[in-house]
């Protein structure tokens, strides 16, 4: 990327904002990939801030009071932000230095808070990539390096109306992209629902439910040099996605949060796409035993879900690193994923906790683990955001025939290609 | 900031009430013991507001000279200027461009509707009410402090398309109502009638305050005059009423430039961006973490309402025969 | 408008104008009650459906009647939230924000309507002009300002930045120029210091407007939700929006049944400040009538 002058900002002295302007211009040059320092052995001690979202930091004093008693010289605060602006309270947190020592971070916010410079990178030897799911590591791998170690994960399913798919005659999940159609058809058509399925008809966060489908089909969003948004494998994909509306197979119109659960248990809508909290969702609405999970269908060959889930970073100006550290390989260890689980119901990103008899007992939890196998994140770059967006807007044109898959594509790859990885 | 609105503030106020200017003792001594006094009362807030409200704002338009992005905050002060390049590039940005056009059809349509509303309420509220004039008052002020949560849950009820009691009064008048918030056409409309809606009561707020500053005694020396209701309220309540006149035209037309919530709780800035507004562009370009052209995008929001308000204040300006 | 007819006026006159006045006045509480109808709905929805469990309020299509009342969402918010402490930090934001703003925009308010002093336009552009901008565009510049001066995750930090406003600088000018020049310089006359004036006169004739001032700012106070939440970074800070944010909306999804609780319990100190603050809604003095 070119950059216009490469003058500084001359803030000084226009500033009430008595900040000491040490400029030293931009980095622009990549360091390549980096290997985090050692962590010294011993127990921890001394003060570990953490903040985290949402449920997640209501109850993650449960496992700081474990780490504690483990770690009597240690002392955990774990402050819990609200998801909503969780995101604008970090990036102030970074530009004031007001950072704690470690923070979680959505799967999708580290490509953009790693460029900052201020998270530290992950020590190998304490924490072992291959102890994961790869699609939720690499969440964490900024061009090549580690920042960030996924902390618990959740994929998507197909959720179908039981009765519905038993009317419609089907026995078992569809295994191709062509069979899962027919079932789709099957159901409106004998099964008596209304629509067949509901996919996101474009719009804030459906490219969560068409890049499986680009996936599944062999293509991917970027190939590591270029964006890949228009290949034919894409291009096919939104097609694929299309012809649901195309074919009267789901509405067209937005379902809002709330709306979708009641239709699916009464057999006005007999499928969506959704990830884990459906399950509780779907409980609360009387609808134990009246669904059943579907995994994803293959395009050629692939049966790729999507993977999200959140992250734990240190920040580089902790004054306890090597605790903090300890802390979040302390909240990695496979018997604490599991009490994890039990304590808020989030899925484990480390694949040994689902041998466990908590989690392989239950058949719902099964076939989330083994998609967990086959589940791919977007590219942790710090734009993502940005070309999520684009991608929602022309998938919603799609959905809605204002545009062709082919044009779609195209759009999407150029506005990809000109907003770029931010490199 | 731009000097031209001094020119049309109000200067005399006064004007149209029954009083003689007095006296003004007109000594030079006076003038500068005034100008230690003025300063003395604006000093306080001046400090405050310049140190907090004014410094961030500077650093801000700075930073919309800038590139800078969420990778530059820990070292803000490393960026590189570049110049109006952000406004320039506003101006071929397709999104922002359809913003601009929901935004301007929002404000140009919601802000005299609002007003409007709002004036009358508090009309109907200040007409010599006793009975219920606090549940009045409380009622229409609720939408104002309803959760925005339970404001979309039950429009979005209201305004479903099969079973919403929008289409069902239509239907009974023979009409077949829309799919208010999927189509394009009738989906900006839509929040435009909800913008009304919530935001009538702070407008009432504001004029019911303000008609209590109109003297009483001007609408008995009227009644005795023999001044029908209406002239009454355009001869006398409509010119007394001019500087809160200006003041909730200029802050309700800030808060319709930057009109937010209802797109971003009822339709997501869709379908197909027909609602989406200046300010939710400006907030996603937030976050994304493209501070600089965010800013950029904030700033052209600010200009938008500088030119408005300052047709505002040439409209509302306080001489009563223009 | 007005009840008052006077005794001037000849007795059938009188007659007619008062059954005229009643059939206005009936058509008007028609009209008053109908458009109430059409305010409250949301508010009434949200306040019944508090009493619900999740599964009803999520229920499609949306009931009215809690069919099985309970309270458990409140005591469930009660139990989840450490209420006491973010109530009172709400609470001591909110209230010295109020006071700050009635105490320093009507002293400014009254400068720049009425006193003649140097650089009195700018800083009314300048205040008008802030007034403008969005203000997400300046929360990485206050937040470094405040960080700079120490105050994050302090109850000063949340205070300060909100305790002169222009919003109430641009109201109070504009109620206290509709004061009367004659009315203070009457005083003046009198020999009565500024301050007396301002005290003793001019804030008495603004009583509509400070309690407007004051409706207006302890309800933005008491909601706001960004600067609060950037600005704080431990818990013993948050105030009631942040913390409610915290526990109501999720990752995937909203928990409506502590959002809806929350949302009434937040709402209760808000209507309690505008229905005490309303009653200030009278005339003040009538005006003309002192020389």
């Amino acid at each position: 990327m070119t950059r216009p002058s490469r003058r500084r900002v001359l803030l000084v002295a226009v500033t009430a904002v008595a900040l000491a302007a040490s400029a030293c211009g931009r980095d622009s040059e990549n360091a390549g990939p980096q290997q985090g320092e050692e962590v010294a052995e011993g127990k921890a001690s001394g003060e570990i801030t953490v903040w985290a979202m949402g449920t997640e930091g209501e109850k993650l004093s449960v496992l700081a009071d474990d780490f504690m008693k483990e770690n009597p010289d240690a002392k955990v605060t774990v402050t819990p932000v609200p998801w909503d602006g969780a995101h604008n309270k970090l990036a102030a947190a970074i530009a004031g230095q007001e950072t704690p020592d470690v923070t979680m971070l959505g799967t999708t916010w580290v490509g953009e808070f790693a460029k900052t410079g201020a998270l530290d990178v992950v020590p190998p030897d304490f924490v072992r990539e291959a102890d994961f799911f790869p699609g939720a590591w690499d969440t964490g791998v900024v061009d090549g390096t580690s920042y960030s170690v996924p902390w618990y994960v959740e994929t998507r399913l197909l959720y179908v109306n039981k009765a519905v798919a038993e009317k419609a005659g089907i026995t078992e999940a569809p295994k191709t992209w062509d069979d899962l159609k027919q079932a789709v058809k099957d159901m409106q058509a004998k099964g008596g629902a209304k629509w067949g399925t509901y996919l996101q008809p474009g719009q804030m966060g459906a490219w969560q439910t068409v890049m499986p489908f680009v996936w599944q089909n062999g293509g991917d969003i970027h190939d590591g040099s270029k964006f890949t948004l228009d290949s034919p494998q894409a291009v096919e994909a939104l097609e694929y996605y299309k012809s649901f509306y195309d074919e009267g197979l789901s509405t067209k119109d937005r379902l809002r949060e709330g709306e979708t659960e009641p239709k699916v248990l009464s057999g006005e809508i007999a499928s969506f796409v959704s990830g884990p909290w459906h399950i509780g969702l779907l409980n609360e609405l009387g609808g134990e035993g009246k669904y059943d999970l579907w995994p994803m269908p293959g395009g050629s060959g692939e049966f790729t879900s999507f993977i999200g889930g959140s992250n734990m970073s240190v920040f580089k100006n902790t004054k306890n690193r090597d605790a903090a550290w300890k802390f979040v390989s302390y909240l990695m260890r496979p018997e604490v994923q599991v009490k994890w689980y039990q304590t808020v119901s989030d899925l484990p990103s480390v694949q040994a906790a689902w041998d466990d008899e908590t989690l392989a007992g239950d058949a719902q939890l099964k076939v989330f683990g083994d998609q967990l196998d086959k589940a791919k994140a977007p590219p942790s770059i710090p734009t993502w955001e940005q070309i999520a967006a684009g991608v929602d807007t022309e998938l919603e044109k799609v959905a809605k025939g204002a545009s062709s898959a082919a044009d779609a594509a195209k759009a999407m790859q150029a506005q990809a290609t000109s907003i770029g990885t931010g490199g | 900031m731009p000097e031209v609105r001094d020119r049309t503030v109000p200067s005399d106020p006064a004007a149209g009430s029954a009083v003689e200017p007095g006296p003004r003792p007109p000594a030079r001594a006076r003038r500068t013991t005034g100008w230690l006094t003025g300063w003395g009362f604006a000093l306080p807030f001046a400090v405050l507001f310049l140190v907090f409200t004014a410094g961030p704002v500077l650093a801000s338009l700075v930073m919309s000279l800038s590139d800078l992005r969420s990778a530059d905050l820990l070292d803000p002060f490393g960026v590189d200027v570049v110049g109006l390049d952000n406004y320039v590039r506003l101006f071929s940005d397709e999104k922002f461009l359809t913003a601009a056009g929901n935004t301007a059809v929002f404000v140009v349509v919601g802000v005299p509707l609002t007003m409007a509303l709002s004036l009358l309420v508090a009309l109907g509220l200040n007409s010599g009410l006793i009975r219920f004039r606090t549940l009045f008052r409380v009622g229409y002020y609720l939408p104002v402090v309803t959760s925005i949560v339970a404001i979309s849950v039950v429009w979005r009820f209201v305004l479903q398309p099969d079973t919403g009691l929008a289409n069902e009064i239509l239907g009974f008048f023979g009409v077949d109502g829309p799919n208010w918030l999927n189509n394009e056409t009738f989906a900006l409309p839509t929040l435009i009638v909800m913008g009304a809606w919530r935001n009538l009561g702070f407008g009432m707020v504001i004029f019911l305050a303000g008609l209590q500053a109109i003297p009483k005694d001007l609408y008995e020396a009227a009644t005795i005059d023999g001044a029908k209701r209406f002239a009454q309220f355009r001869y006398l309540t409509l010119p007394m009423l001019r500087p809160t006149m200006l003041f909730v035209a200029v802050i309700t037309t800030i808060g319709y430039v930057q009109f937010f919530e209802e797109p971003f709780v009822m339709t997501q800035g869709g379908p197909l961006d027909s609602t989406l507004s200046m300010a939710y562009a400006t907030y996603n370009q937030f976050g994304f973490g493209n501070y600089g052209y965010a800013s950029a995008m904030g700033y052209v929001l600010f200009v938008v309402v500088v030119l408005l308000s300052i047709a505002w204040f040439k409209l509302l300006r306080n001489d009563v025969d223009d | 408008m007005t009840d008052t007819t006077t005794r001037t006026v000849p007795r059938p006159a009188v007659a007619r104008l008062r059954s005229r006045d009643r059939i206005a006045k009936a058509v008007l509480y028609v009209l008053l009650f109908g458009g109430l109808l059409v305010v409250v709905g949301p508010f009434l929805w949200m306040l019944l459906s508090s009493f619900k469990p999740e599964g009803e309020i999520r229920a499609d299509p949306p009931t009215w009647w809690p069919n099985d009342p309970t309270f458990a969402n409140y005591g469930n918010l009660f139990d989840r939230l450490d209420f006491p402490t973010y109530f009172t930090n709400s609470a001591v934001v909110a209230v010295l924000t109020t006071v700050g703003n009635l105490l320093f925009c009507s002293a400014a308010g009254y400068a720049l309507a009425k006193l003649p002093f140097a650089g009195k336009k700018a800083l009314f552009g300048i205040v008008l002009g802030t007034l403008m901008v969005p203000s997400i565009v300046t929360m990485v510049p206050l937040f470094v300002l405040t960080s700079n001066l120490g105050l994050v995750n302090t109850l000063a930090g949340l205070i300060l930045p909100y305790l002169a406003q222009a919003f109430g600088v641009f109201l109070m000018r504009q109620f206290i120029l509709s004061i009367p020049d004659d009315l203070l310089e009457a005083a003046r006359m009198d020999a009565a210091s500024e301050l007396r004036i301002f005290w003793q006169i001019v804030l008495p004739l603004c009583r509509p407007a400070l309690a407007t001032l004051g409706i207006l700012t302890f309800l933005a106070s008491w909601n706001n939700f960004l600067w609060p939440l950037v600005a704080a970074t431990g818990e013993e800070t948050y105030t009631l929006p942040v913390a409610l944010a915290l526990y109501a909306i999720g990752q995937n999804r909203t928990e409506y049944d502590i959002l809806l609780a929350g949302a009434v319990v937040v709402v209760l100190p808000v209507l309690i400040v505008f229905i005490l603050l309303q009653r200030h809604f009278v005339r003040g003095i009538a005006t003309t009538g002192l020389k």
